[in-house]
């Protein structure tokens, strides 16, 4: 009798087995079909981002931008020696026709090795880094299309930054502050520090946007004198001469907003458009 | 089978539980010694950080996400193998299945503890667990590989029963020993009724897990196929990567039935016609394999898609071409030495072939893993060549190590070739020869359906 109920929980075991196996397979094949549906339906709200190709070819314009974002958000501004491919950056600058492989075809009007862009996370619509993530640590925001990033609980497993098309995503491969000092030298207060380990990313500084929004929340007459926030390396580009409107930033669910408006009234490109992850910085050239 | 005394054979196949040589000592201190190195090596990582490896945010994955692809390959050798063979009710394989079931139980262990050695973040590793959406390919890993580790184990134990009660009953051992043999035992006294009952668990598990096996390579392929990267999202990567993992996994069990063979003098028991078997199937699989390297670069060659032709160039021409066409060229070596040297020199071609293939199969994940993300276009960075450091070989070195130390406890602990089902070898035969007879045709007008 005894081994007649052994026998029937060993098969029991095994059938829940089997199944255990096939069905969140099923599962998480659908729910990766879903995902546009359930993710972006609930507000058309996206922030994005216009940048002025021909305005960033201004070197102090690129380096002021990328020193307000590194500034900003704590990033380790010692970037390992020799070891240029494990720097942490959120935006950066680099070569036309390597971020633009599909663009920059031989008889192009400008040669493309000596054309700079600025490059950063595109907040795609379709992110390949959150369809990935094991943790969920990075995830598209429902409210206004920001893909974000949790530090605090990613483990580190890298695949977001093999799965992004666009290198927008670094890995803290050491300590981002070795030296204790450090952190009370450099930190902003207001900006969490990270451990090494972990992955980050350009956030369209959300934590500008959280303010705006604060303000607005209480104030909607604020709207109109301001009426999106301004990331860091948006503000900074404008306070250097010349600069003014190389980068611009606003909401594309609102047809009134400066980029909506931009949209509409010059070509504009995106980089890798052929692989559907429907990028949110657009590039005017 | 000559006849052979049941006494004898037990005495025969429980000799490596009863008796230690010092050669064995030495072994297990070797191996216990690259292990310690490789967790040395590891203590480095986890202190100072994966800097120490050479990866860089260009190529984030290397030799960990390569050798966890290569284990969970040789994973495939036993529990595949052997369930495949009792389903078909291949009589050859009684003396194998217990040696390819433990494999896989080990090389799971080691394959599933490259990912912690990958991790940036090792001790928040639960999160996966905790907070883990389905949409991710690295969760059915860790769903698949979880479920899969189970039931192998599960297997394994079942067939262990009638053994361990043999060595309950022998009552040779002592100690700590003879008490966990008393529990893994379950009570088993040997009556018909418990045999009834403990053939058909496993005969259920042995269809059971062949799925499992079959969708656990294919999710580990799928963790690459799944992401739109060139010559990784191919719809061919799930079937290529169960293909190489059988193939591997049959490379790994003739390796270690010879070792056996040779250390336990298990002639008598491990013969050439079982090697010459396997030989066979790893030709077909050879053969397979070459089928679908052929078709994977041949169609992304042709097609030449600029991202893609990247990539493919460098496998085939560029920084990587040295790896690639040694893989090739074990595999080709491999092949002829199966096709021409396996029925007159059984053990040593298939053995040689083997070894070509195990480290054949190591390179081809590794120009799967890495060229891919050396070449990638697009992404506006820096280009970033990988070279493997020393911490990343020592806990390479460390896990195989700690692979073979896995199996050379588990042969002291259990007979490594599985006595009840060998002892019943002969009554299968009268059975089989019984059930053959039904495929011949009628002479009388009876039908002699039993
Ligand atoms: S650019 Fe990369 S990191 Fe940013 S959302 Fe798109 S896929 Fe993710
Ligand atoms: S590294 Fe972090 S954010 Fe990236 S996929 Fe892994 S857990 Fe997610």
């Amino acid at each position: 009798m005894d081994e007649n109920r052994r026998n029937f929980l060993k098969k029991a075991g095994s059938a829940a087995l089997g199944l255990g196996c096939g069905f969140p397979l099923l599962m998480a094949g659908c729910s990766t079909n879903g995902h546009s549906s359930e993710e972006n339906s609930s507000s058309p709200n996206q922030w994005a981002m216009v940048i002025d190709v021909q305005k960033c070819k201004e070197p102090a314009i690129r380096a002021a931008c990328i020193e307000a974002c590194r500034k900003e958000h704590n990033l380790p501004t010692n970037p390992p020696p020799n070891q240029p491919a494990r720097e942490v950056k959120w935006i950066w600058s680099d070569k036309f026709e390597t971020a633009f492989p599909d663009q920059a075809h031989k008889y192009l009007a400008e040669n493309p090795a000596d054309l700079q862009v600025l490059l950063l996370c595109n907040h795609c619509t379709e992110p390949a880094c959150v369809k990935v993530c094991p943790t969920a640590a990075t995830w598209k925001r429902k409210s206004d299309g920001i893909v974000m990033m949790d530090m605090h609980r990613c483990i580190g497993c890298r695949y977001c930054v093999v799965a992004c098309p666009y290198g927008s995503r670094s890995f803290n491969w050491r300590d981002p502050f070795p030296d204790r000092n450090d952190i009370d030298k450099q930190a902003r207060k207001e900006y969490p520090t990270r451990s090494r380990g972990v992955v980050e990313k350009c956030t369209f500084c959300a934590e500008r946007i959280r303010l705006w929004q604060e303000r607005v929340d209480k104030d909607p007459k604020l709207l109109e004198s301001e009426p999106a926030p301004i990331p860091a390396c948006v503000e900074a580009a404008n306070r250097v001469a010349g600069g003014e409107g190389a980068l611009r930033f606003g909401n594309l669910g609102d047809s009134q907003s400066e980029v909506s408006r931009v949209l509409r009234d010059q070509n504009t490109i995106c980089r890798q458009l052929a692989l559907g992850t429907g990028p949110n910085v657009y590039y005017l050239v | 089978m000559s006849n052979i005394d049941p006494d004898k054979m037990v005495d025969q196949l429980t000799r490596p539980i009863r008796k230690t040589s010092a050669f064995y000592y030495v072994v297990v201190l070797a191996l216990l010694m690259a292990v310690c190195w490789g967790l040395f090596a590891w203590t480095c990582q986890l202190t100072r950080g994966l800097q120490v490896t050479g990866l860089n945010n260009s190529v984030a994955w290397g030799v960990y996400i390569t050798n966890f692809v290569f284990f969970i390959g040789i994973s495939h050798a036993g529990t595949l193998i052997s369930a495949i063979l009792r389903v078909s009710g291949a009589e050859w394989r009684r003396p194998i299945t217990r040696a390819a079931e433990a494999i896989t139980v080990f090389a799971l262990v080691l394959g599933a503890s490259q990912i912690l050695f990958d991790l940036g973040r090792p001790d928040r590793a639960l999160n996966v667990i905790l907070y883990g959406p389905l949409r991710s390919p690295l969760l059915w890993d860790v769903v698949c590989i979880s479920v899969y580790l189970l039931s192998s184990i599960f297997y394994l134990l079942l067939p262990l029963i009638p053994d361990v009660a043999i060595l309950r009953d022998q009552r040779l051992v002592l100690g700590w020993r003879k008490e966990l043999y008393r529990i893994l035992s379950f009570g088993w006294d040997g009556n018909p009724e418990q045999k009834r009952r403990l053939e058909k668990t496993i005969g259920i598990m042995a269809v059971l897990i062949i799925p499992i096996a079959v969708s656990v390579h294919t999710v580990v392929s799928w963790i690459f196929g799944m992401t739109i990267r060139p010559m990784w999202h191919s719809t061919i990567l799930g079937p290529y990567f169960v293909v190489g993992a059988i193939f591997s996994g049959i490379a790994a069990i003739i390796i270690a039935m010879a070792v056996l063979r040779k250390v336990y003098h298990f002639e008598g028991y491990l013969k050439p016609i079982h090697f010459n078997y396997l030989g066979l199937l790893l030709l077909t699989m050879t053969a397979l394999w070459f089928y679908f390297t052929l078709a994977e670069y041949l169609t992304i060659g042709y097609g030449a898609l600029p991202e893609e032709w990247h990539v493919f160039e460098a496998k085939v021409a560029g920084e990587f071409a040295l790896m690639f066409w040694i893989m090739v060229g074990s595999m080709t070596v491999a092949f002829f030495l199966l096709l021409f040297c396996r029925s007159k020199w059984p053990i040593g071609g298939t053995v040689a072939a083997s070894l070509f293939i195990v480290v054949g199969m190591w390179i081809e994940r590794y120009t799967i893993v890495v060229p891919t993300l050396v070449k990638l276009t697009g992404r506006g960075y820096p280009p970033g060549m990988y070279y493997p450091s020393w911490v990343e070989w020592s806990i390479t070195g460390g896990s195989i190590a700690g692979f073979i130390l896995l199996y050379v406890l588990f042969v002291k602990l259990f007979p490594i070739i599985s006595i009840w089902e060998v002892e019943e070898s002969e009554e299968a035969v009268v059975e089989k020869l019984a059930n053959m007879k039904r495929y011949f045709p009628c002479v009388s007008s009876a039908p002699t359906e039993s």
